[in-house]
């Protein structure tokens, strides 16, 4: 399904805040050998420095780009756009998904024809890919080493379609050099830090434990400061984003975010976490606190831009969902109202069903979603030119320019060289208009996390440790010493753990169409959830409507899912 | 001015019923010969005099030019219908395929029913098919009616000034876009909205309610956005039949001491009876438009067993999906569903002697 996609949103607010988790992946080996890219962090400007040559407006090229993800559109003329323009000679017009899902989206680009010279799909691009209007990777990669770079080999080789070939690469989720994360970029049960303030930052291990911090909160301070009240907990339930309802099982369960199926390590078989025992307990918890009032009667009917209206005002005093799902659109406007200062952000809490067990919310390294990226479509006219635009974006002084912004304007280099912003800065990144008229990420464009290539600094801002802890509201700042952790990911105790290449499994059964039975199964199954999950939950009689949800689940024939799913994993581990 | 008032009053008194007739000759204005004549002759004079010009008329090259102009500017609107009518049919051959846009029109496989046999099996279709039904049928009847009683109403209205202006605020509406109109609804019915405010003001609710979490809601509040988006405009047609309606027949009911609500009911009423039968007529060809984007802008998980229409089912599977082939296949169903329910409505009003279609 839709569940984790670390596509992101994340990138759009990234100069504001920190970006994803990683963690350390040396570059990649095969890269090692090539000359024209850095293999040992300390050599600076080997590689990804652009040649000094400046374009003039003739020269430059003007490509398009759709994302099929919600995103702002920049202005016309953008500063940092036009300077890399300047440098590079190419200029991409950014579209964004409004209003519709990015199948629907996807779906109509392709029916039209119109294409645009680059295009993420998001969870649609087995569409493109199958109406062939993509071009192929392989007979380009090897002439652009920063491309190159992104991924192993082994990686690289997960992208390859039916065909054998490459036709896209995820842009997210690639460390360079050391991993410098300061944010669980995941999913978690999220809390308010004023909840576990108030409490005496108690430990909160279990669904049970968490919900009844929630209600007791509740009880005692009812009401914020306007006097508006309080609402104790909220699902968001739309369209893809209602994961945030529906994959919860497979955490509480202490496995990790596989997000369609588990993962048996023992028997490498797959398992399927609607219908566990963990489920039913879960479900039947969360139909016991819609019952008290403690969940928000609107959750099942509210769509994103409400959800995050709600968050934003600070009255959700926790919800299950992933941070760059609301942390980017929130938590400028929380510091705007000075509810940061009241103790509305929010903090990640690993909790499992029982206590005592292992959780595995965090990822610790990359995860590789090989469903989507970025691609070229067969309308580019001139595709190396596009290909060599994507490499150079990767050189360290575009990327500094893409996530840091101008040297002096947007950051200042102290006597170590490290970058760091001023609070006028700060602000000023946080703006919404600076953002459109000033700075460019291109974020769905190729990009890194961890360390820049100077050894120093990180690659976003939100990494450097000195930035994030700058950023940081008191309340946060005390909670964090409270429970001992430096930042979000100390928060939330997952076990550390190797992941199989397989890891995540949703990054298959995103490209599952419904011409086999396990893809129709599959588009059946997230039909019949869409509607019973929000009515199980608001369910008198929970029993007898989890048993009708039951059969009307399992007439989805979720077997014929899970059997190719298994296909999918027997694939990878070479059964 | 005159002279095309009467014109008009004439035609229409040929329309009118039997209760307008008997009504006419009370008051004794001179009537000509045709206004006694019962529709049936009429039609059958007409026939006669088409008969008559057709032996008249030959086919010949000197007849050709005389008409060229009438001619080259009916081509104009055959060869328009043609390309974008008919031409556009050609993709029905989809239906028959498993379409794919990599082999194309001219090499995917012919399945010819398998994806009709697939449409039917699947239980979602038959859903939306209920749910389109349900929702057409709904929409309707209170639009249908409501715009009627609308026009009825406004017309008793005396107040001249009055009258244009709730007619111009009340048809509005129809201008705005469906985007809009379901941003309104769903912000009034919202916990925060209008609605539940005013219900736990007076006392009615004591907590507020979620609309559009409960099915049994969905299909009245699309009805309402209908009724509420369309009476002041659907409205419009009626009135301008009621005004074509004759004075005389409301002083002379006025003096056989008819009250208002007798003049509306023996008047009013029967005087647009025949563009009541034409817009029905019409409207039950378009039941099974029963709607997109109200549906696709509402529904949510929720309710989305009675929210989705073929429309949404089509764009699902068509777009989304990228199975070309169902899609068409759904919306062949939709067409011949409308043509059979026009075919009908259209028999029926003709056999009860009423104004029909062709």
């Amino acid at each position: 399904m839709k569940l984790k996609r670390f596509t992101a949103l994340t990138m759009t607010a990234a100069v504001a805040l920190s970006l994803l988790a990683g963690c350390n992946k040396e570059p990649a080996s095969s890269v090692a050998e090539s000359t024209e890219t850095p293999d040992v962090v300390e050599s600076t400007e080997e590689g990804g420095e652009t040649a000094a040559k400046e374009y003039t407006e003739d020269e430059i090229v003007d490509f398009t780009m759709f994302t099929a993800m919600p995103g702002s559109e920049i202005n016309d003329g953008n500063d940092i756009q036009a300077e890399i323009a300047k440098k590079l000679g190419v200029r991409v017009k950014e579209t964004w998904l409004t209003g519709q899902t990015d199948a629907e989206a996807v779906g109509s680009i392709i029916a039209s024809g119109d294409l645009p010279d680059y295009i993420n799909g998001g969870d649609a691009m087995i569409e493109l890919y199958n109406a062939d209007v993509l071009v192929p990777w392989d007979e380009y990669l090897d002439n652009y080493p920063n491309l190159k770079e992104m991924y192993s080999d082994e990686e690289w080789n997960m992208f390859r379609q039916e065909d054998g070939k490459i036709y896209w690469a995820n842009v997210f989720q690639n460390t360079y050099g050391e991993d410098l994360s300061t944010e669980h970029s995941g999913e978690a049960f999220w809390i308010q830090v004023r909840v576990l303030e108030w409490d005496n930052y108690p430990v909160i291990e279990t669904l049970d434990q968490y919900f009844d911090l929630l209600e007791r909160y509740a009880a005692a301070n009812p009401t914020m400061p306007d006097g508006s009240e309080v609402i104790p907990y909220t699902m968001l339930c739309e369209d893809w984003r209602y994961f945030c309802i529906e994959n919860a099982p497979q955490f509480l369960d202490g496995y990790p975010n596989d997000g369609s199926v588990i993962v048996d390590l023992d028997t490498m078989t797959l398992k399927d976490y609607n219908t566990t025992e963990t489920a039913v307990k879960y479900f039947k918890k969360l139909n016991e606190e819609y019952n008290k009032g403690i969940i928000d009667k609107e959750f099942g009917v509210q769509t994103y831009d409400e959800y995050i209206a709600k968050l934003s005002t600070g009255r959700i005093l926790g919800m299950c969902d992933q941070w760059w799902d609301f942390a980017y659109s929130i938590n400028d406007t929380l510091t705007q109202q000075g509810l940061d200062d009241l103790g509305c952000n929010y903090v990640p809490l690993g909790l499992t069903i029982e206590a005592g067990m292992e959780n595995q919310w965090h990822d610790y390294g990359d995860t590789l979603n090989q469903s989507s990226g970025v691609a070229i479509t067969t309308n580019c006219a001139d595709v190396e030119r596009a290909f060599q635009f994507l490499n150079d974006l990767l050189n360290q002084d575009i990327h500094d320019l893409r996530f840091w912004g101008i040297e002096g304007v947007d950051y200042l280099v102290d006597d170590n060289g490290l970058f760091y912003r001023t609070e006028d800065m700060r602000t000023q990144c946080g703006d919404p208009a600076y953002q459109a008229s000033h700075l460019c990420t291109y974020s769905y464009m190729p990009q890194w996390n961890g360390t820049s290539r100077d050894g120093k600094n990180a690659m976003m801002p939100g990494q450097q440790f000195s930035e994030f802890s700058a950023n940081l509201a008191e309340p946060l700042v005390k909670c964090f010493q409270a429970y001992g952790a430096n930042n979000y990911n100390d928060m939330i105790h997952s076990a550390k753990t190797e992941k199989g290449l397989w890891y995540p499994m949703y990054s298959f059964s995103n490209n599952f169409t419904t011409d086999t039975p396990g893809g129709v199964a599959w588009n059946k199954m997230a039909e019949v959830k869409h509607e019973w999950l929000p009515k199980v939950v608001m369910a008198s009689d929970f029993d007898s409507e989890w048993a009708t949800y039951m059969d009307k689940y399992n007439a989805c024939k979720p077997e014929d899912f899970l059997a190719e799913m298994q296909e999918c994993l027997d694939g990878v581990i070479g059964k | 001015m005159g002279a095309d008032e009467n014109l008009t009053e004439e035609t229409e008194n040929v329309e009118s019923t039997e209760a307008g007739k008997r009504a006419l000759s009370k008051t004794g204005q001179p009537v000509e010969d045709i206004d006694n004549l019962s529709r049936k002759e009429i039609r059958k004079r007409a026939k006669k005099n088409n008969r008559a010009e057709d032996v008249k008329v030959r086919l010949s090259k000197a007849e050709l030019k005389r008409q060229a102009t009438l001619l080259i500017l009916s081509a104009i609107f055959v060869v328009y219908g043609i390309i974008f009518y008919y031409v556009p049919l050609l993709g029905w051959i989809m239906a028959f395929q498993n379409f794919k846009l990599k082999t194309g029109f001219f090499h995917s496989k012919f399945v010819w029913f398998a994806k009709f046999i697939r449409l039917f099996e699947d239980e979602e279709f038959l859903r939306v098919i209920r749910n389109t039904l349900g929702m057409g049928i709904l929409n309707l009847v209170t639009t249908f009616v409501m715009a009627i009683v609308f026009a009825i109403l406004l017309n008793e209205v005396r107040n001249k000034y009055c009258k244009k202006i709730v007619q111009t605020i009340s048809y509005l509406p129809h201008f705005l876009s469906w985007i809009i109109v379901c941003g309104l609804l769903h912000d009034a019915l919202s916990s925060t909205g209008i609605v539940n405010e005013v219900l736990i003001k007076l006392g009615i609710i004591d907590n507020y309610i979620s609309f559009f979490s409960f099915p049994a809601y969905f299909w009245p509040i699309v009805a309402f956005a209908n009724v509420w988006k369309e009476t002041g405009w659907n409205a419009i047609i009626y009135l301008a039949a009621i005004t074509s309606i004759d004075p005389s027949l409301y002083e002379a009911a006025a003096m056989d001491g008819a009250g208002r609500w007798q003049k509306i009911k023996h008047i009013t009423l029967p005087g647009i009876r025949p563009t009541i039968m034409i817009l029905l007529v019409m409207n039950i060809g378009n039941v099974l438009n029963a709607g997109f984007e109200v549906q696709y802008l509402l529904g949510n998980g929720l309710v989305q067993g009675v929210s989705r229409t073929i429309d949404i089912y089509v764009l699902n599977w068509g777009i989304s999906e990228g199975d070309y082939s169902l899609g068409t296949a759904a919306g062949i169903f939709k067409s011949a569903v409308a043509i059979i329910l026009i075919l009908i409505a259209n028999w029926v009003a003709k056999k009860s002697g009423e104004e029909h279609l062709f």
